[in-house]
């Protein structure tokens, strides 16, 4: 599907499948079109070209109110003149149930979302958590066949962030439904999600696939930079056939491993290497490690974040390799201080060779 | 009705009684912090100027429909005749006119104001701020200039006959003037902003998330209408009926210059009597009696917005 504002094209040929009864993460950059991505899919928005299906059944020309897809708005969106009750049973009221249903639905709604005690406050007297499940509460309560969740913890700080992220893996568990969740915030859709696409600023979707593939094998250097931190160096390469090695320019050379080889990769052409800073390893003794490629440095600048350090490395005086080091000892047998000559190693294997 | 206006006096009642404890709550914290004098230095040119011209002026006016007067005019003791004398049938119906003027016109001046309001709102974009310009622009030329212009339109040789004449809509001259159409027309015309505004300011704040919420939830447009936009929008429009009902029940140029004197309003009674000889007490004590059915009106009105508020938002149980 294509989809532009003013001859800009927000969308550019979008082709999308969402497998059913998953959690999926849409993942990019803000103003990446993801947003309205999601508010084609619930109908507020026309395609200019393209389809949209549910299952076997296109939803393209369905007008919003008759689509088996309810969404999460990122600031809920909870109507202010009714009550938490209310709110919930509005979508019930609207198709004209009767009231001893109603009651039933929404009280076992209420009961699911650890309601009960609010359900005759108005969104005034909630606090954001409460008001993120009244909104959920809300919008699943009609079993819809896909659930849309536009940013929804953005609003809230972190640990209820947390907290919340753990509820609604437990409610997708539980419920069975398709959620799509939007989100510029990689650590979330991590978490949450069994499959995720990641979208750049053209509009267009980079990459498909589980976390740990996203993570692990992003297939361009705008998803290795985009999810997680990476340090890329551009190089040429060499010796492809027998021992594939990547020369980069005032830094010198370094084994790859590439267990599949793709099409553009050709010998003498230029291309990036990633490495992931958790997976090189720091240290002051030079050889303690046996390892495939090493680089020798001044530590420029050191960040704690309790769990791990990160280290930035400038080499030749130019390139600033990041390192993430675990904080695995209360007392470091090795302490590594600020302007102290390092020696970082990373095994081959831990490579990764990206197009240009 | 009965039953209606009974609730809306003993809501008021209630109503005073809590004011009144809220401000000896205020008066009792302000005089602990000893900032006695800085609330009165604030409040006391508004209090000052509110006492000397407005309440002082009309308990003069409503006691004054009570004097008995010699013919030099020395105040000589009280009387209730002239008020009296007013619960006659004409007077009565007079009110009760205005009454239904002042209503029809808000009535009317809703049906406009709220699709026009809606449309400022919600389609202008760019625009809206010329829209709102345009809207204002034709109050500031004179108020009668605008009462003759349509005077004039209005004719049996104005523009709005001519036109219909030329279309062949209709073979002899309509008289518009002096008929309760040339009345409403001009009415509608001259407090539609009061009415446009008040709304366009509560839907301006309307959060537009809650109209696609609502839809997404399976309402339709009309019935995100009903239960969502009306509700949330009725404070404006509330405000809007009073800025429109109140004035236009006193209003007497308009019904004086486009009625003729068919039938006459309350404004044009209390004028003619107190610009009148040996009248004053009767114009006095009219207005008092008006301004008492005025404020019944308003409980009225009160009454029936809490009653379309509740059963908008009503819930079950």
């Amino acid at each position: 599907m294509t989809k532009s504002f003013h001859d800009r094209h927000i969308l550019h040929r979008v082709n999308l499948t969402i497998p059913s009864g998953e959690f999926f993460a849409l993942l990019g950059p803000s103003g990446c079109g993801k947003t309205t991505l999601l508010r084609l899919i619930a109908g507020f928005e026309n395609l200019d070209y393209g389809a949209i299906y549910i299952g076997n059944k296109e939803i393209t020309k369905l007008p919003v109110n008759r689509r088996s897809v309810n969404i999460v708005f990122q600031n809920y969106a909870l109507f202010p003149h009714f009550n938490v009750f209310e709110n919930i049973a509005y979508s019930l009221r609207i198709q004209g149930h009767q009231n001893g249903s109603v009651e039933e639905k929404v009280q076992k709604m209420l009961r699911v979302f650890h309601l009960e005690d609010h359900a005759f406050k108005f969104r005034n007297q909630l606090s954001g958590g409460q008001q993120q499940r009244v909104a959920l509460a809300r919008a699943v309560i009609n079993q819809p066949d896909v659930l849309l969740l536009d940013e929804p913890l953005a609003a809230l700080d972190f640990k209820l962030r947390e907290k919340m992220l753990v509820e609604l893996i437990d409610l997708q568990d539980e419920l069975q439904t398709t959620f799509v969740y939007v989100t510029h915030d990689q650590f979330e859709a991590l978490t949450v999600a069994d499959h995720m696409a990641i979208m750049n600023h053209q509009g267009e979707i980079e990459q498909i696939g589980t976390p740990k593939e996203i993570y692990e094998f992003p297939i361009s250097s705008f998803v290795a930079k985009f999810v997680g931190t990476t340090n890329l160096l551009k190089g040429t390469l060499c010796q492809l056939e027998s021992n594939p090695t990547i020369k980069i320019p005032n830094l010198g050379r370094f084994s790859l491993h590439i267990p599949e080889k793709k099409g553009w990769m050709k010998e003498g052409c230029t291309a990036s290497m990633s490495v992931r800073p958790e997976k090189i390893v720091i240290t002051k003794q030079e050889g303690s490690y046996p390892s495939s490629n090493r680089l020798k440095g001044i530590v420029s600048q050191i960040v704690y974040y309790g769990r791990s350090t990160q280290y930035s490395v400038i080499v030749n005086n130019r390139f600033k390799i990041r390192v993430f080091k675990q904080n695995e000892e209360h007392i470091f047998t090795e302490n590594i201080d600020y302007d102290d000559e390092v020696h970082l190693c990373w095994q081959k294997e831990n490579t990764l060779l990206l197009e240009q | 009705m009965t039953k209606c206006i009974c609730v809306g006096k003993k809501k008021i009642h209630c109503f005073w009684n809590n004011r009144e404890r809220q401000m000896h709550a205020l008066f009792h914290k302000i005089q602990q912090n000893g900032k006695t004098h800085r609330f009165f230095a604030i409040g006391s040119p508004a209090l000052v100027w509110q006492l000397i011209f407005f309440y002082l002026p009309l308990i003069l006016t409503i006691s004054s429909s009570c004097w008995r007067c010699s013919d030099t005019g020395t105040f000589q003791g009280w009387t209730m005749q002239y008020l009296g004398s007013l619960f006659s049938k004409m007077h009565l119906n007079v009110i009760a006119y205005s009454l239904i003027l002042a209503t029809v016109t808000a009535l009317l001046c809703l049906l406009i104001a709220f699709p026009l309001a809606h449309f400022i709102a919600f389609r202008s974009g760019r625009h809206q701020t010329t829209l709102l310009f345009f809207l204002i622009v034709p109050f500031w030329t004179n108020f009668l200039l605008h009462v003759y212009a349509w005077f004039f339109a209005l004719e049996q040789t104005g523009f709005l006959n001519n036109l219909l004449l030329a279309l062949g809509l209709t073979q002899t001259p309509i008289h518009f003037l002096n008929s309760p159409f040339s009345v409403l027309l001009m009415m509608v015309y001259c407090f539609l902003p009061f009415m446009v505004l008040p709304i366009f300011s509560s839907l301006e704040k309307f959060d537009k998330e809650l109209l696609e919420a609502s839809n997404d939830l399976g309402a339709s447009l009309r019935q995100t209408f009903i239960k969502i936009v009306l509700p949330l929008t009725l404070p404006g429009v509330r405000t809007g009926f009073f800025l429109v009902f109140v004035p236009a029940f006193g209003e007497f140029i308009i019904p004086e210059l486009m009625g003729g004197d068919k039938q006459y309003f309350v404004g044009s009674v209390v004028s003619q009597y107190i610009l009148g000889s040996e009248t004053q007490e009767l114009g006095a004590a009219f207005m008092a009696l008006s301004c008492l059915f005025l404020a019944g009106a308003a409980c009225v009105i009160h009454c029936v917005f809490r009653q379309i508020s509740t059963y908008l938002t009503r819930t079950v149980r």
